[in-house]
């Protein structure tokens, strides 16, 4: 408590350098506020991310950006169908002398000051690789060269391709349950913003877009520490805590809380998920959310606002509906806040 | 009238069993009749002034032999000389198809009479009447068979064209009437009209004396949040506002009152706040007036 204490004391400035944080985000991505939003308080909430979006959004853009402003490095690895949990972690290669040489990989020579690790098109990777990225994201830690190695740091940002379905290796529930978010991006529908990535020449070129960015706007090594003083000094009241789990209920058990989709029998749609773990993530982004807005107390807007992102990748339906994509979870999760009164 | 027209009395004063009692029999007629006539035939019976004659005991109208019933009775009481009169108009009619002239009888019947010795009978008697056949037995010979017939009576128009407008009236008349009562029983297809959830609450208010105070801000707070749910068609967070009153214009001018509502609910159920109860409660009562009146107005 000792520590968290200064923290506590300067959460007000560390919402302005957050905001601060947007706005330098937003001279190099154009038009994607709302992810950047979501990005931020994925970052204040210490949870992994898993971008969805078509080629050539932004995505990279986005996360080297990121990196840019909290000041620290940037790993970027591709997913391939050959790729091995030793390539993320080895490097081995033929030294001046002509004998091999195994040396740590950029993801572990940079363990103590990376912020974000981005891993491309991650359902190409082999579910080998998928188990240590379970690691590393779960425990900010893995097993190499006879120790252990820690990522204090580390905020995992992975991108699954959505085009193509050969040689894919799509994630298991489990894995998709250790994604704190699950962030939509998709190209700009304003108009202005369409016209000038198109035709802006400053568009065109990332390294110059990246140094329209602050460096070191946020201190990455301070985030943990504010991570934790937000989620202790934003409050949640019993009507809050209340409508949440009335929420659950109403995900879990649709029937019981009067929900119903056209077309589907929503007592048999829900196979499993939105577990207590869910859950207790979406309160953590719902009070770094509050955070941001300026409150110190939890609002049902604050709950809605993160939900489907937080949730939706973490409910999984029947294999009957499975063909219908995401769109049937969300329409549940709509259903769900309709039918669920508050307060 | 009809028996002011009586031409002949087919019986004298008849005696009785008491000396004071006389029955007088009249009929229009005693010839004459065809089948099918009626026989109109006017029974007086004279009595004491302290007799009374039993309703009990006069002949029911019905049937009284194969071709002659008994259609009608009436009754009526008078006086006369200073006896009492009661005086019975009889309606017979006469299905006897004669095939010549003869007499059919009338049969008789028996009437009490209350007095002060008790009840006596008074036999009023058969009396008969002619009757005559309609046509000859034996019709003059006709060269055709079809010639003893009778032509056929031309069918009556009958004019459709009034019957048909009443009907059409009468149908229209109808279904307003029947569209009158589905609206006011909110029948299909009248079941979609708006609820008025807002003028239901702002009853329950006015029942529950909210302005006067003592009573539980909180509870109130949230059935007005259960009203705007159901105006909504889902919950309806403050977020929701300008959406919420894009799709129902009427509420607009209350877009402040709406603002200062949520802030209030928002304050008491997730801030952890408290303020004065009773002022708010006031507010409150009269932002409810306000929905219900736009309701109506919408």
């Amino acid at each position: 408590m000792n520590d968290t204490f200064p923290i506590v004391e300067k959460l007000a400035d560390w919402r302005e350098r957050a905001l601060e944080f947007e706005r330098e985000i937003q001279k190099a991505v154009l038009g994607q506020a709302r992810v950047i939003r979501l990005v931020t308080i994925c970052i204040f909430a210490r949870g992994h991310v898993l971008i969805e979006g078509d080629v050539g959004v932004g995505k990279t853009t986005l996360l080297r950006s990121v990196s840019r402003a909290l000041g620290g490095d940037f790993v970027r690895v591709e997913g391939t169908v050959d790729m091995m949990p030793s390539d993320l972690l080895y490097h081995t290669y033929l030294g001046d002398d002509g004998r091999p040489r195994v040396d740590p990989a950029e993801l572990l020579r940079l363990a103590e000051t990376l912020p974000v690790f981005f891993f491309n098109e991650i359902n190409r990777a082999r579910p080998q690789v998928h188990s240590l990225l379970l690691r590393l994201m779960a425990e900010r830690s893995v097993f190499a060269f006879n120790r252990v190695h820690h990522f204090p740091f580390l905020n995992v940002f992975a991108d699954r391709n959505m085009v193509e379905r050969e040689e894919t290796f799509e994630l298991p529930a489990a894995a998709r349950d250790r994604f704190f978010m699950e962030i939509p991006m998709a190209t700009p529908d304003d108009e202005d913003a369409r016209r000038r990535l198109v035709f802006d020449p400053a568009y065109y070129d990332t390294e110059t877009l990246l140094e329209r960015v602050k460096p070191g706007s946020l201190d990455y090594r301070k985030i943990p520490e504010v991570a934790r003083a937000i989620q202790t000094e934003v409050n949640s009241s019993e009507a809050l805590e209340r409508y949440v789990l009335n929420l659950w209920r109403a995900l879990v058990k649709p029937n019981s809380a009067g929900v119903s989709l056209p077309d589907v029998d929503v007592g048999s749609l829900i196979k499993g998920g939105a577990s207590p773990r869910a859950l207790a993530a979406l309160a953590r982004a719902a009070r770094v959310r509050a955070w941001l807005e300026g409150r110190d107390y939890l609002i049902p807007e604050d709950v809605r606002d993160v939900f489907i992102e937080v949730m939706a990748h973490r409910i999984f339906v029947d294999p009957i509906h499975a063909l219908r994509g995401d769109d049937i979870v969300k329409s549940l999760c709509h259903a769900a806040f309709d039918a669920t009164p508050v307060p | 009238m009809r028996i002011a027209c009586f031409a002949l009395a087919l019986f004298a004063t008849l005696p009785a069993f008491a000396q004071d009692i006389a029955v007088r029999i009249r009929s229009a007629r005693p010839f004459g009749y065809f089948v099918g006539d009626l026989i109109h035939a006017r029974v007086d019976v004279s009595s004491p002034a302290n007799a009374t004659l039993s309703r009990a005991s006069l002949p029911k109208a019905g049937a009284l032999s194969g071709s002659l019933d008994l259609r009608d009775v009436e009754l009526h009481e008078t006086s006369e000389n200073g006896a009492r009169l009661w005086r019975l108009d009889l309606t017979y009619q006469n299905f006897y198809v004669a095939l010549d002239v003869r007499e059919i009888e009338i049969p008789g019947f028996d009437l009490t009479l209350l007095t002060a010795a008790g009840a006596e009978t008074v036999k009023v008697p058969a009396w008969r009447v002619g009757v005559s056949p309609l046509r000859e037995i034996t019709p003059q010979k006709q060269e055709e068979a079809t010639d003893y017939m009778r032509p056929d009576g031309s069918a009556a128009f009958v004019d459709e064209a009034t019957p048909r407008h009443f009907a059409i009236g009468a149908g229209a008349a109808a279904l307003l009437a029947l569209i009158l009562v589905a609206r006011d029983r909110a029948w299909p297809p009248f079941q979609m009209r708006k609820a008025r959830v807002f003028s239901a609450l702002a009853n329950e208010f006015s029942a529950q004396r909210i302005a006067s105070g003592g009573v539980d801000f909180g509870a109130l707070t949230q059935s007005v949040h259960r009203a705007l749910d159901r105006a909504n068609g889902a919950t309806l967070l403050s977020a929701d506002l300008p959406a919420f009153l894009l799709r129902r214009p009427e509420f607009a001018p209350l877009r402040d009152d709406f603002e200062r509502f949520f802030a209030a609910s928002k304050e008491r159920f997730f801030s952890g706040q408290q303020s004065s109860n009773d002022f708010r409660a006031e507010q409150l009562a009269q932002f409810v007036s306000a929905l219900a009146r736009l309701e109506r107005s919408g």
